[in-house]
């Protein structure tokens, strides 16, 4: 291999994790090459520590045998490196041509000269063959169209390198046929191409090379053509389960506690039937976009646009309504704890009450000594790790924040709990001690509808696994036929080799 | 260091204490001295000057020499003009703490002045032969005035879902619109005497301790609400994030529609000391009170951002605020300029807090 880009012992800490774990490989000159892993393999921040957008704890990273330092995204781009976000990277108010020129805008007697910003913006989407009209309002494109933008605009300021994150995650068929076409007509200009996706087949179909991480580690750098998706699965995985069978299967079970029928929301999801029985651990599984989370949040009431039919505990749940919910005894741990699952600002035991408020108020007073014995017991019980029940939550590690968060839910004693995402940015400890809980909390009969991104996860807790794909049930597995490669499948829909 | 004084530091309004402490004792070291005549009680009870006898023999009226600023009428002076913002700066701050804004306080204040007054001006100097009743229904018109308010600006955040900052500025011109058309722009005065008598009683040398004791009673009451109500903890969660306390079962809309009320009513308060003290009312009372009272709010620690701030920090803010205009007046430093140094303050305050924070996190981060 001619080494372009070279990767040398790359190490990233995040509070709690270590993301990436001396990471080295070589990309050539030239090529579409392609980062792989599960979530929480590293593979974005490998992407963005080269695209600038974080910075590295320790490696080194050579181009054409230079060692550089892209420390930010302004430096990595005079380094001839640009990135491609998933998410919007651009003034969403402003015009394609104004994005497009906007770090150096043309100007004359200091007013923007309209007619040479139209001028360059039409050039620099012509170089990659767009067919996007300069004047029209970033904002309103389709994410594809923006993609191509961002592309024309990585292109137009002499890139060398284009990192790819996820780019096809949010494309139609349509798109994701012009995004590959383009992605080849790069590649034969010389462009050097980080390809990040865990969409196996689209990297078969257009990557020369492929690397593997997997929990921060490099794991395998292969020529595409000397391996097999069955391989890479193999590799991605390829890991021990954290614990031994949970006891929660030896238990029977008892009556259904959450049923859900035909529950469809317009653009996000449809015919989703479910259900979970006291004492049962019942997985989610899916790729990202697959609407895992959107059917958590709709069964919770967060979905006003919801339609179907829910029931607990035999009695109906009206669609879109959250309290209807929390009245039926449902808790959600939702999958971003920090945006979504707890007030940073507060301290543990309000975070820790925080859902269970209603129970410890009198006359609209908090009962403060009932209140510190419930956030006592259920801190105690997830073995929270903080100096106090009066530390801001804000400053725990991942895993004692997340503790917090599934916390807040047993001090409201729900029967029946959804967990998405229970051990996302979660060190190893933390998670084994959270399997644990789940399964403590199944054998004591309580119903748990866990979605994870995490396949050994899944595996390891749950009875049967639902498997989602574009919105839809792609299929249900029972606990006798798990296997990461079968999972995997349905999630990707590939046929079995 | 001795314990019940680390305690004192750590508790989250030393800051501001010590702020207070330090700006009195500048006040007082610079403030100079003030000749005043002395008097004495008369065996019946009225005052009389006092005499000495000078080195000529001749009878002449005796001095005392007083600190400008250290001496009871100033304090109890800056007392009594504390109060009025500190008042609304309580109902002020939990609206912020939630994350919001009230810019319309001080119309409310105009409003629920005008319509107390209006009403109390129907019963007249001597009450229509029933004095109580009609002091009654002035405070009623008054504080009801305020509340409507206060559910106007809630009512319309909720249902309209609009950034709060832009219905209250609508709501402070078109309170105190309303206010205008209703008095034509006129003074209303000449109410029942019993309220004057009861706002303006006071103790000692000139205390007004009415204003005095309806602060103390409202910062308690702010406090208790904030700290040991589960309303209270659900204004900081929403204020922290509103998405996880929607996420945690919080009725996010009604905590918003209360908070609004909430301002609404102590603006009504304030409003109603005003009337007793006053004794009239126009439309154009309170005006530019709504930035002495977030001014007071945002120096009292309460966070623009939401989630931080405590009801006793926005009433030592208000206090903070009122000592430095009153000290311009004592130091003989031209009016004009204490808009500017107000205004300074204010930034300055918020720059020194978010200092204070990069500090905090710093030494987390550390920790870990």
């Amino acid at each position: 291999m001619t080494a372009f880009l070279q990767f040398q012992a790359i190490t990233k800490r995040f509070p709690g994790v270590l993301a990436l774990d001396g990471v080295g490989f070589t990309v050539e000159r030239g090529t579409c090459h392609a980062l792989i892993g599960e979530n929480g393999a590293g593979k974005s921040t490998l992407g963005k520590i080269l695209a600038g957008v974080q910075t590295a704890d320790g490696g080194e990273i050579r181009l054409d045998g230079k060692v550089i330092t892209p420390d930010s995204p302004l430096a990595a781009r005079e380094l001839g490196i640009a990135m491609v976000h998933q998410e919007l990277a651009f003034c969403p108010n402003l015009s394609v041509a104004e994005n497009l020129c906007l770090g150096d805008l043309p100007r004359r007697a200091g007013f923007v000269d309209r007619a040479e910003l139209r001028k360059r913006a039409k050039a620099m989407l012509a170089t990659i063959g767009a067919d996007i009209d300069p004047d029209v309002i970033i904002g309103t494109l389709s994410t594809g169209r923006e993609q191509l933008v961002q592309i024309a605009a990585a292109v137009g300021t002499g890139a060398k390198v284009i990192v790819m994150d996820e780019p096809s995650s949010s494309l139609s068929a349509a798109e994701t046929a012009e995004l590959f076409r383009l992605v080849r007509e790069l590649k034969s200009r010389g462009i050097t191409l980080i390809y990040v996706s865990h969409r196996l087949e689209e990297l078969f179909a257009l990557c020369d090379n492929i690397t593997v991480l997997r929990d921060g580690k490099h794991v395998a750098t292969e020529r595409i053509a000397d391996t097999t998706p069955q391989r890479v699965v193999t590799q991605m995985i390829g890991r021990e389960l954290l614990f031994a069978t949970p006891n929660h299967l030896a238990k029977s079970l008892g009556e259904e506690r959450l049923k859900v029928a035909s529950l469809a929301s317009p653009g996000k999801f449809s015919g989703i039937d479910l259900s979970v029985r006291a004492g049962e651990i019942v997985g989610v599984a899916g790729i990202v976009g697959a609407g895992r989370s959107e059917v958590v949040e709709a069964i919770f009431g967060l979905d006003a646009a919801a339609t179907g039919y829910i029931t607990v505990k035999g009695a109906a749940l009206p669609c879109g309504s959250r309290d209807a919910a929390l009245a039926a005894g449902l808790g959600l741990v939702p999958e971003d704890r920090k945006r979504q699952g707890l007030v940073l600002g507060l301290n543990n035991r309000e975070n820790t009450s925080l859902a269970a408020l209603p129970a410890l108020t009198s006359l609209g007073w908090v009962k403060r000594a009932t209140e510190r014995e419930l956030a006592q017991r259920y801190t105690s019980r997830l073995r929270v790790k903080a100096p106090s029940l009066e530390t801001i939550t804000a400053g725990l590690s991942g895993g004692n924040q997340q503790k917090i968060a599934l916390a807040k839910w047993l001090a409201r004693s729900c029967d029946v709990l959804l967990i998405d995402e229970p051990t996302r940015g979660v060190d190893v400890g933390a998670k084994a001690e959270i399997y644990q809980l789940l399964d403590e909390l199944a054998c004591e009969g309580k119903a748990l509808l866990v979605v994870s991104s995490e396949l050994p996860e899944l595996i390891g807790l749950c009875r049967r696994i639902v498997v989602m794909r574009n919105g839809g049930i792609a299929g249900e597995v029972q606990r006798a036929d798990f296997s990461e490669a079968a999972l995997m499948r349905l999630m990707a829909g590939v046929a079995a080799a | 260091m001795p314990s019940p004084l680390r305690s004192l530091l750590k508790f989250q309004e030393s800051g501001l204490l010590l702020v207070i402490l330090a700006l009195g004792v500048l006040l007082t070291v610079f403030a100079g001295t003030v000749r005043t005549p002395l008097f004495e009680r008369t065996a019946d009870g009225g005052r009389q000057r006092v005499f000495t006898t000078g080195p000529d023999g001749e009878r002449v009226p005796a001095f005392v020499e007083k600190n400008k600023f250290l001496n009871a009428q100033n304090l109890a002076q800056l007392a009594k003009d504390t109060s009025f913002t500190a008042i609304m700066a309580v109902g002020m701050a939990v609206v912020i703490i939630a994350g919001g804004i009230d810019l319309s306080v001080g119309s409310i204040y105009a409003l629920a002045s005008v319509m107390g007054a209006m009403v109390l001006n129907h019963y007249g100097p001597e009450g229509a032969n029933n004095p109580a009743l009609g002091v009654t229904l002035g405070i009623g018109a008054c504080l009801g005035t305020a509340l409507l308010c206060g559910l106007f600006n809630g009512g319309l955040i909720v249902a309209l879902r609009v950034h709060p900052f832009i219905i209250t500025l609508g709501a402070m011109a078109i309170l105190r619109g309303i206010a205008f058309v209703a008095t034509k722009g006129q003074s209303v005065g000449g109410f029942p005497a019993g309220l004057r008598d009861f706002v303006r009683y006071e103790m000692g040398d000139g205390l007004s301790v009415v204003p005095l004791a309806a602060m103390v009673l409202v910062t308690i009451a702010g406090w208790i609400f904030l700290s040991r109500m589960a309303a209270g903890r659900r204004v900081y969660a929403i204020g922290g994030n509103e998405l996880a306390a929607r996420f945690s079962g919080i009725r996010v809309e009604r905590v918003k529609l209360g908070i609004y009320l909430l301002s609404g009513l102590t603006a009504g308060i304030a409003a109603l000391l005003s009337l007793g003290y006053y004794g009239a009312a126009t439309s154009g009372d309170g005006q530019g009170y709504e930035l002495n009272v977030i001014a007071a709010a945002v120096v009292g620690g309460a966070s623009l951002s939401g989630g931080r701030g405590s009801a006793l920090g926005v009433v030592l803010g208000a206090l903070i605020i009122q000592m430095i205009s009153s000290g311009i007046v004592i130091l003989g430093i031209d009016q004009n300029y204490s808009q500017i140094i107000i205004g300074t303050v204010v930034i300055a305050a918020v720059v020194l807090d978010n200092f204070n924070t990069w500090l905090a996190k710093r030494r987390l981060t550390q920790a870990k």
